[in-house]
Protein backbone atom coordinates (compact mmCIF):
# COMPACT_ATOMS: atom_id res chain seq x y z
CA UNK A 1 0.00 0.00 0.00
CA UNK A 2 2.85 2.43 1.28
CA UNK A 3 4.45 2.76 -2.45
CA UNK A 4 0.43 3.46 -3.96
CA UNK A 5 -0.07 6.21 -1.05
CA UNK A 6 3.39 8.27 -2.43
CA UNK A 7 2.34 7.88 -5.89
CA UNK A 8 -0.79 9.46 -5.29
CA UNK A 9 0.47 11.75 -3.19
CA UNK A 10 2.89 12.76 -5.44
CA UNK A 11 1.06 12.58 -8.88
CA UNK A 12 -0.86 16.29 -8.01
CA UNK A 13 3.31 17.38 -8.06
CA UNK A 14 4.44 15.85 -11.47
CA UNK A 15 1.73 17.12 -12.93
CA UNK A 16 2.76 20.57 -12.06
CA UNK A 17 6.17 19.89 -12.87
CA UNK A 18 4.74 19.09 -16.22
CA UNK A 19 3.17 22.42 -16.45
CA UNK A 20 6.16 24.05 -15.72
CA UNK A 21 5.18 25.24 -11.96
CA UNK A 22 8.47 24.52 -10.43
CA UNK A 23 8.61 26.61 -7.50
CA UNK A 24 4.93 25.96 -6.70
CA UNK A 25 5.63 21.92 -7.13
CA UNK A 26 8.49 21.98 -4.79
CA UNK A 27 7.04 24.04 -1.97
CA UNK A 28 4.53 21.83 -1.86
CA UNK A 29 6.89 19.03 -1.73
CA UNK A 30 9.03 20.91 1.10
CA UNK A 31 5.23 21.21 2.51
CA UNK A 32 4.18 17.69 2.57
CA UNK A 33 7.09 16.15 3.55
CA UNK A 34 7.89 18.24 6.44
CA UNK A 35 4.56 17.80 7.54
CA UNK A 36 3.85 13.82 7.27
CA UNK A 37 7.60 13.80 9.15
CA UNK A 38 6.62 15.96 11.63
CA UNK A 39 3.45 14.17 12.49
CA UNK A 40 5.04 10.63 12.49
CA UNK A 41 7.36 12.32 14.81
CA UNK A 42 4.46 13.32 17.16
CA UNK A 43 2.92 10.32 17.68
CA UNK A 44 3.19 9.70 21.31
CA UNK A 45 2.58 11.13 25.13
CA UNK A 46 1.29 14.30 23.42
CA UNK A 47 0.09 17.46 25.67
CA UNK A 48 -2.85 19.16 24.56
CA UNK A 49 -0.89 22.13 22.33
CA UNK A 50 1.12 19.71 20.75
CA UNK A 51 -2.29 17.38 19.88
CA UNK A 52 -3.46 20.41 18.30
CA UNK A 53 -0.41 20.98 16.19
CA UNK A 54 -0.60 16.97 15.33
CA UNK A 55 -3.80 17.19 14.21
CA UNK A 56 -2.89 20.41 12.01
CA UNK A 57 0.08 18.40 10.13
CA UNK A 58 -1.95 15.59 9.87
CA UNK A 59 -5.31 17.39 8.30
CA UNK A 60 -2.61 19.36 5.78
CA UNK A 61 -0.84 15.99 4.55
CA UNK A 62 -4.65 14.98 3.95
CA UNK A 63 -6.04 18.19 2.38
CA UNK A 64 -2.55 19.46 0.38
CA UNK A 65 -2.50 17.07 -2.24
CA UNK A 66 -6.66 17.66 -3.21
CA UNK A 67 -5.70 21.33 -3.11
CA UNK A 68 -2.86 20.91 -5.29
CA UNK A 69 -4.75 18.95 -7.83
CA UNK A 70 -7.64 21.46 -7.54
CA UNK A 71 -4.79 24.42 -8.54
CA UNK A 72 -3.57 22.37 -11.26
CA UNK A 73 -7.40 21.47 -12.71
CA UNK A 74 -8.13 25.88 -12.48
CA UNK A 75 -4.89 26.77 -14.11
CA UNK A 76 -5.28 24.04 -16.68
CA UNK A 77 -8.54 24.01 -18.15
CA UNK A 78 -10.64 26.93 -19.93
CA UNK A 79 -14.17 27.30 -18.70
CA UNK A 80 -15.30 26.76 -22.43
CA UNK A 81 -12.93 23.20 -22.39
CA UNK A 82 -14.53 22.27 -19.80
CA UNK A 83 -17.73 22.87 -20.69
CA UNK A 84 -17.44 20.79 -24.39
CA UNK A 85 -15.87 18.02 -22.60
CA UNK A 86 -18.90 17.70 -20.15
CA UNK A 87 -21.03 17.93 -23.07
CA UNK A 88 -19.32 15.11 -24.37
CA UNK A 89 -19.81 12.96 -21.56
CA UNK A 90 -23.82 13.84 -21.67
CA UNK A 91 -23.77 15.38 -18.61
CA UNK A 92 -27.08 18.33 -17.97
CA UNK A 93 -26.01 21.92 -18.80
CA UNK A 94 -27.54 22.39 -15.34
CA UNK A 95 -24.95 21.14 -13.73
CA UNK A 96 -21.97 21.90 -15.82
CA UNK A 97 -22.54 25.76 -16.29
CA UNK A 98 -22.69 26.09 -12.26
CA UNK A 99 -19.85 24.11 -11.70
CA UNK A 100 -18.29 26.33 -14.25
CA UNK A 101 -18.89 29.53 -12.05
CA UNK A 102 -17.93 27.87 -8.93
CA UNK A 103 -14.70 27.12 -10.64
CA UNK A 104 -14.21 30.79 -11.73
CA UNK A 105 -15.84 32.32 -8.69
CA UNK A 106 -13.94 30.64 -5.98
CA UNK A 107 -10.82 33.20 -6.34
CA UNK A 108 -13.14 35.99 -7.17
CA UNK A 109 -14.89 35.34 -3.76
CA UNK A 110 -11.71 35.11 -1.82
CA UNK A 111 -10.08 38.18 -3.69
CA UNK A 112 -12.95 40.01 -2.79
CA UNK A 113 -13.08 39.40 0.96
CA UNK A 114 -9.18 40.19 1.24
CA UNK A 115 -10.11 43.25 -0.12
CA UNK A 116 -12.95 43.78 1.98
CA UNK A 117 -11.05 43.02 5.15
CA UNK A 118 -8.59 45.61 4.33
CA UNK A 119 -11.17 48.03 3.69
CA UNK A 120 -12.82 47.07 7.27
CA UNK A 121 -9.60 47.23 9.30
CA UNK A 122 -8.92 50.38 7.96
CA UNK A 123 -12.26 51.69 8.95
CA UNK A 124 -11.16 49.93 12.60
CA UNK A 125 -13.79 46.85 12.53
CA UNK A 126 -11.82 44.31 13.41
CA UNK A 127 -12.67 40.20 13.77
CA UNK A 128 -12.85 39.90 17.58
CA UNK A 129 -13.11 43.58 18.38
CA UNK A 130 -16.32 45.10 19.48
CA UNK A 131 -19.28 43.69 18.55
CA UNK A 132 -19.07 39.95 16.69
CA UNK A 133 -22.01 40.69 14.68
CA UNK A 134 -20.89 43.68 13.54
CA UNK A 135 -17.44 42.28 12.16
CA UNK A 136 -19.45 39.55 10.10
CA UNK A 137 -22.37 41.77 9.76
CA UNK A 138 -20.18 44.36 8.04
CA UNK A 139 -17.73 41.75 6.03
CA UNK A 140 -20.64 40.00 4.33
CA UNK A 141 -22.73 42.44 3.23
CA UNK A 142 -20.68 44.10 1.01
CA UNK A 143 -18.97 40.63 -0.01
CA UNK A 144 -22.94 39.85 -1.09
CA UNK A 145 -23.10 43.44 -3.23
CA UNK A 146 -19.95 42.83 -5.14
CA UNK A 147 -20.47 38.87 -5.47
CA UNK A 148 -24.07 40.02 -7.21
CA UNK A 149 -23.36 42.22 -9.24
CA UNK A 150 -20.05 40.58 -11.01
CA UNK A 151 -22.50 38.38 -11.08
CA UNK A 152 -24.98 40.27 -13.21
CA UNK A 153 -21.80 40.53 -16.04
CA UNK A 154 -20.79 37.07 -15.54
CA UNK A 155 -24.21 35.90 -17.27
CA UNK A 156 -23.81 39.39 -19.69
CA UNK A 157 -21.22 37.88 -20.38
CA UNK A 158 -22.62 34.04 -20.80
CA UNK A 159 -25.69 35.58 -22.87
CA UNK A 160 -22.87 36.73 -25.32
CA UNK A 161 -21.22 33.58 -25.55
CA UNK A 162 -24.33 32.08 -26.83
CA UNK A 163 -24.70 29.49 -23.47
CA UNK A 164 -28.80 30.02 -23.66
CA UNK A 165 -29.72 29.38 -26.72
CA UNK A 166 -30.05 25.77 -26.41
CA UNK A 167 -28.73 24.48 -29.25
CA UNK A 168 -25.31 22.28 -29.76
CA UNK A 169 -22.41 24.72 -29.32
CA UNK A 170 -19.21 23.84 -31.57
CA UNK A 171 -15.62 24.38 -29.62
CA UNK A 172 -12.79 25.28 -31.57
CA UNK A 173 -10.46 22.83 -29.31
CA UNK A 174 -10.83 18.83 -30.12
CA UNK A 175 -11.06 17.27 -26.91
CA UNK A 176 -9.85 14.03 -26.63
CA UNK A 177 -7.94 11.40 -24.50
CA UNK A 178 -4.65 11.42 -25.30
CA UNK A 179 -1.87 8.88 -24.42
CA UNK A 180 -0.97 10.48 -21.32
CA UNK A 181 -4.70 10.92 -19.91
CA UNK A 182 -5.35 7.13 -20.62
CA UNK A 183 -1.66 6.86 -18.53
CA UNK A 184 -2.62 8.69 -15.39
CA UNK A 185 -5.94 6.78 -15.45
CA UNK A 186 -4.07 3.47 -15.69
CA UNK A 187 -2.09 4.62 -12.58
CA UNK A 188 -5.16 5.79 -10.53
CA UNK A 189 -7.00 2.69 -11.20
CA UNK A 190 -3.82 0.21 -10.48
CA UNK A 191 -4.01 2.13 -7.09
CA UNK A 192 -7.96 0.86 -7.12
CA UNK A 193 -7.23 -2.63 -8.03
CA UNK A 194 -4.54 -2.75 -5.59
CA UNK A 195 -6.30 -1.79 -2.63
CA UNK A 196 -9.33 -3.69 -3.56
CA UNK A 197 -6.76 -7.05 -3.37
CA UNK A 198 -5.60 -5.98 -0.18
CA UNK A 199 -9.02 -5.85 0.89
CA UNK A 200 -11.23 -8.66 -0.37
CA UNK A 201 -8.89 -11.64 -1.01
CA UNK A 202 -5.83 -11.17 1.75
CA UNK B 1 -39.56 27.00 -26.78
CA UNK B 2 -41.29 27.66 -23.28
CA UNK B 3 -38.74 29.66 -21.46
CA UNK B 4 -40.75 30.62 -18.58
CA UNK B 5 -40.49 27.64 -16.27
CA UNK B 6 -36.88 26.50 -17.59
CA UNK B 7 -33.86 26.89 -16.22
CA UNK B 8 -31.89 29.71 -17.81
CA UNK B 9 -28.06 30.50 -18.27
CA UNK B 10 -28.58 33.69 -15.70
CA UNK B 11 -30.13 30.75 -12.95
CA UNK B 12 -27.75 28.82 -13.33
CA UNK B 13 -24.87 31.26 -12.86
CA UNK B 14 -26.77 32.26 -9.83
CA UNK B 15 -26.94 28.84 -8.15
CA UNK B 16 -22.91 28.82 -9.29
CA UNK B 17 -22.04 32.17 -7.44
CA UNK B 18 -24.23 31.14 -4.12
CA UNK B 19 -22.63 27.92 -4.30
CA UNK B 20 -19.26 29.53 -4.09
CA UNK B 21 -20.01 31.91 -1.69
CA UNK B 22 -21.51 29.18 0.66
CA UNK B 23 -18.44 26.74 0.42
CA UNK B 24 -16.35 29.38 1.22
CA UNK B 25 -17.95 30.38 4.41
CA UNK B 26 -17.88 26.62 5.14
CA UNK B 27 -14.34 25.97 4.28
CA UNK B 28 -13.48 29.13 6.58
CA UNK B 29 -15.79 28.32 9.32
CA UNK B 30 -14.71 24.43 9.47
CA UNK B 31 -11.16 25.33 9.81
CA UNK B 32 -11.94 25.90 12.90
CA UNK B 33 -12.95 22.40 13.58
CA UNK B 34 -9.32 21.33 14.65
CA UNK B 35 -10.41 22.19 18.30
CA UNK B 36 -12.60 19.33 19.65
CA UNK B 37 -15.45 21.65 20.90
CA UNK B 38 -15.57 23.75 17.58
CA UNK B 39 -16.34 20.83 16.23
CA UNK B 40 -20.03 20.37 17.71
CA UNK B 41 -20.25 24.07 17.41
CA UNK B 42 -19.87 23.68 13.44
CA UNK B 43 -23.13 22.43 12.88
CA UNK B 44 -24.16 25.69 15.47
CA UNK B 45 -21.85 28.13 13.10
CA UNK B 46 -22.45 26.84 9.42
CA UNK B 47 -26.04 27.07 9.18
CA UNK B 48 -26.00 30.69 11.11
CA UNK B 49 -23.65 31.98 8.85
CA UNK B 50 -24.49 30.95 5.29
CA UNK B 51 -28.22 32.24 6.17
CA UNK B 52 -26.94 35.52 4.89
CA UNK B 53 -26.06 34.44 1.20
CA UNK B 54 -28.56 31.82 1.28
CA UNK B 55 -31.31 34.25 1.56
CA UNK B 56 -30.29 36.30 -0.90
CA UNK B 57 -29.86 33.44 -2.98
CA UNK B 58 -33.44 32.62 -2.11
CA UNK B 59 -34.70 36.17 -3.48
CA UNK B 60 -33.43 34.84 -7.18
CA UNK B 61 -35.13 31.63 -6.64
CA UNK B 62 -38.11 32.00 -8.69
CA UNK B 63 -38.02 28.24 -10.54
CA UNK B 64 -38.00 24.34 -9.76
CA UNK B 65 -34.66 23.26 -9.01
CA UNK B 66 -32.43 25.80 -7.94
CA UNK B 67 -32.53 25.11 -4.74
CA UNK B 68 -31.84 21.56 -5.44
CA UNK B 69 -29.02 22.09 -7.90
CA UNK B 70 -27.24 24.26 -5.12
CA UNK B 71 -27.63 21.45 -2.52
CA UNK B 72 -26.24 18.65 -4.63
CA UNK B 73 -23.17 20.87 -5.15
CA UNK B 74 -22.54 21.86 -1.80
CA UNK B 75 -23.14 18.26 -1.03
CA UNK B 76 -20.42 16.66 -3.97
CA UNK B 77 -18.09 19.80 -2.56
CA UNK B 78 -18.60 18.29 0.77
CA UNK B 79 -17.50 14.94 -0.26
CA UNK B 80 -14.43 15.72 -2.89
CA UNK B 81 -12.86 18.46 0.13
CA UNK B 82 -12.28 15.16 2.34
CA UNK B 83 -16.18 14.57 4.40
CA UNK B 84 -17.68 11.68 2.93
CA UNK B 85 -20.60 11.04 0.81
CA UNK B 86 -23.54 11.02 3.38
CA UNK B 87 -23.51 14.57 2.54
CA UNK B 88 -24.45 14.10 -0.58
CA UNK B 89 -26.77 11.70 -0.18
CA UNK B 90 -28.42 13.87 2.76
CA UNK B 91 -28.07 17.00 0.94
CA UNK B 92 -29.90 15.52 -2.12
CA UNK B 93 -33.02 14.80 -0.26
CA UNK B 94 -32.87 18.00 1.63
CA UNK B 95 -32.83 19.98 -1.41
CA UNK B 96 -35.32 18.06 -2.88
CA UNK B 97 -37.66 18.51 0.24
CA UNK B 98 -36.87 22.27 0.62
CA UNK B 99 -37.74 22.74 -3.19
CA UNK B 100 -41.26 21.78 -2.27
CA UNK B 101 -41.22 23.58 0.90
CA UNK B 102 -40.69 27.09 -0.75
CA UNK B 103 -42.69 26.44 -3.91
CA UNK B 104 -45.35 25.95 -1.64
CA UNK B 105 -45.03 29.49 -1.36
CA UNK B 106 -45.02 30.33 -4.59
CA UNK B 107 -41.03 31.33 -3.91
CA UNK B 108 -42.29 34.30 -2.55
CA UNK B 109 -43.14 33.57 1.32
CA UNK B 110 -40.11 34.67 4.08
CA UNK B 111 -41.20 32.39 6.85
CA UNK B 112 -41.58 29.02 3.99
CA UNK B 113 -38.08 30.59 2.92
CA UNK B 114 -36.59 30.18 5.97
CA UNK B 115 -37.71 26.86 6.99
CA UNK B 116 -36.65 25.42 3.43
CA UNK B 117 -32.82 27.00 4.19
CA UNK B 118 -33.49 25.09 7.48
CA UNK B 119 -34.21 22.06 6.20
CA UNK B 120 -31.98 22.19 2.90
CA UNK B 121 -29.14 22.86 5.40
CA UNK B 122 -28.96 19.81 7.06
CA UNK B 123 -25.86 18.53 4.78
CA UNK B 124 -24.62 19.84 7.64
CA UNK B 125 -25.29 17.68 10.19
CA UNK B 126 -24.80 14.97 7.68
CA UNK B 127 -20.99 15.57 8.11
CA UNK B 128 -21.40 13.83 11.49
CA UNK B 129 -22.26 10.46 10.57
CA UNK B 130 -18.97 9.10 10.29
CA UNK B 131 -18.77 9.46 14.09
CA UNK B 132 -21.81 8.30 14.93
CA UNK B 133 -22.18 5.02 13.17
CA UNK B 134 -18.26 4.21 12.22
CA UNK B 135 -16.44 5.43 14.57
CA UNK B 136 -13.99 3.00 15.16
CA UNK B 137 -12.82 3.59 11.31
CA UNK B 138 -13.20 7.36 11.37
CA UNK B 139 -10.55 7.30 14.54
CA UNK B 140 -8.51 4.83 13.31
CA UNK B 141 -7.35 7.34 10.82
CA UNK B 142 -7.01 10.07 13.90
CA UNK B 143 -5.03 7.69 16.53
CA UNK B 144 -2.17 10.29 15.89
CA UNK B 145 -3.76 13.38 17.55
CA UNK B 146 -3.10 11.40 20.95
CA UNK B 147 -6.06 9.58 23.09
CA UNK B 148 -7.29 12.59 24.74
CA UNK B 149 -8.54 14.22 21.33
CA UNK B 150 -10.79 11.01 20.32
CA UNK B 151 -12.10 10.95 24.12
CA UNK B 152 -12.49 14.63 23.44
CA UNK B 153 -14.46 14.32 20.48
CA UNK B 154 -16.75 10.70 21.65
CA UNK B 155 -17.58 12.07 24.93
CA UNK B 156 -19.34 15.35 23.21
CA UNK B 157 -20.71 12.92 20.68
CA UNK B 158 -22.78 9.60 22.22
CA UNK B 159 -25.02 8.26 19.88
CA UNK B 160 -27.86 9.89 21.21
CA UNK B 161 -26.74 12.88 20.08
CA UNK B 162 -27.15 12.05 16.65
CA UNK B 163 -31.10 13.39 17.11
CA UNK B 164 -29.81 16.17 18.90
CA UNK B 165 -27.52 17.47 16.44
CA UNK B 166 -30.40 17.72 13.59
CA UNK B 167 -32.13 19.73 15.61
CA UNK B 168 -29.61 21.85 16.83
CA UNK B 169 -28.72 22.64 13.20
CA UNK B 170 -32.26 23.06 12.18
CA UNK B 171 -32.98 25.70 15.05
CA UNK B 172 -29.84 27.93 14.52
CA UNK B 173 -30.70 27.41 10.32
CA UNK B 174 -34.15 28.72 11.60
CA UNK B 175 -31.99 31.83 13.69
CA UNK B 176 -29.59 31.58 10.48
CA UNK B 177 -32.53 32.35 7.82
CA UNK B 178 -34.35 35.03 10.22
CA UNK B 179 -31.15 36.77 10.61
CA UNK B 180 -30.76 36.91 6.80
CA UNK B 181 -34.37 38.44 6.17
CA UNK B 182 -33.17 40.99 8.52
CA UNK B 183 -29.98 41.83 7.11
CA UNK B 184 -31.52 41.60 3.61
CA UNK B 185 -34.34 44.06 4.50
CA UNK B 186 -31.73 46.24 5.98
CA UNK B 187 -28.71 46.33 3.49
CA UNK B 188 -29.90 45.06 0.36
CA UNK B 189 -33.47 45.91 -0.54
CA UNK B 190 -32.64 49.95 0.09
CA UNK B 191 -29.92 49.61 -2.53
CA UNK B 192 -31.77 47.77 -4.92
CA UNK B 193 -30.33 44.67 -5.27
CA UNK B 194 -33.22 42.85 -4.36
Amino acid sequence: MVPFYWLLVFLPVVLLFVEKEWKTGLLYVAIYIGSYFGQVALQHELNPAESVLALMLYILTKILPTAILARYIVKTTKVSEFLAAMKRLHITDKLTIPISVIFRFFPTVVEESAAINDAMRMRGIEMGAGKATEAVEYRMVPLMASCSIIGEELSAAAMTRGLDIGKKRSCIWNIRFGVFDWLIMLVCFSCYVWWGIGRFFI
Amino acid sequence: MDNSNRLNVKDLINVGIYTAICAVICCVVAMTGVVPIMMVLLVVLVPILTGIPYMLFLTKVKKFGMILILNVLMGALMWVTGMSYYALAVGTVSGLIAEFIFRAGKYKNKWLGILAYAISGIYCWANYFGIFFNAEAYFSTRQKFGQEYIDAVTKLLPVWMCPVLLIVDIACGIIGGWIGTKVLKKHFEKAGIV
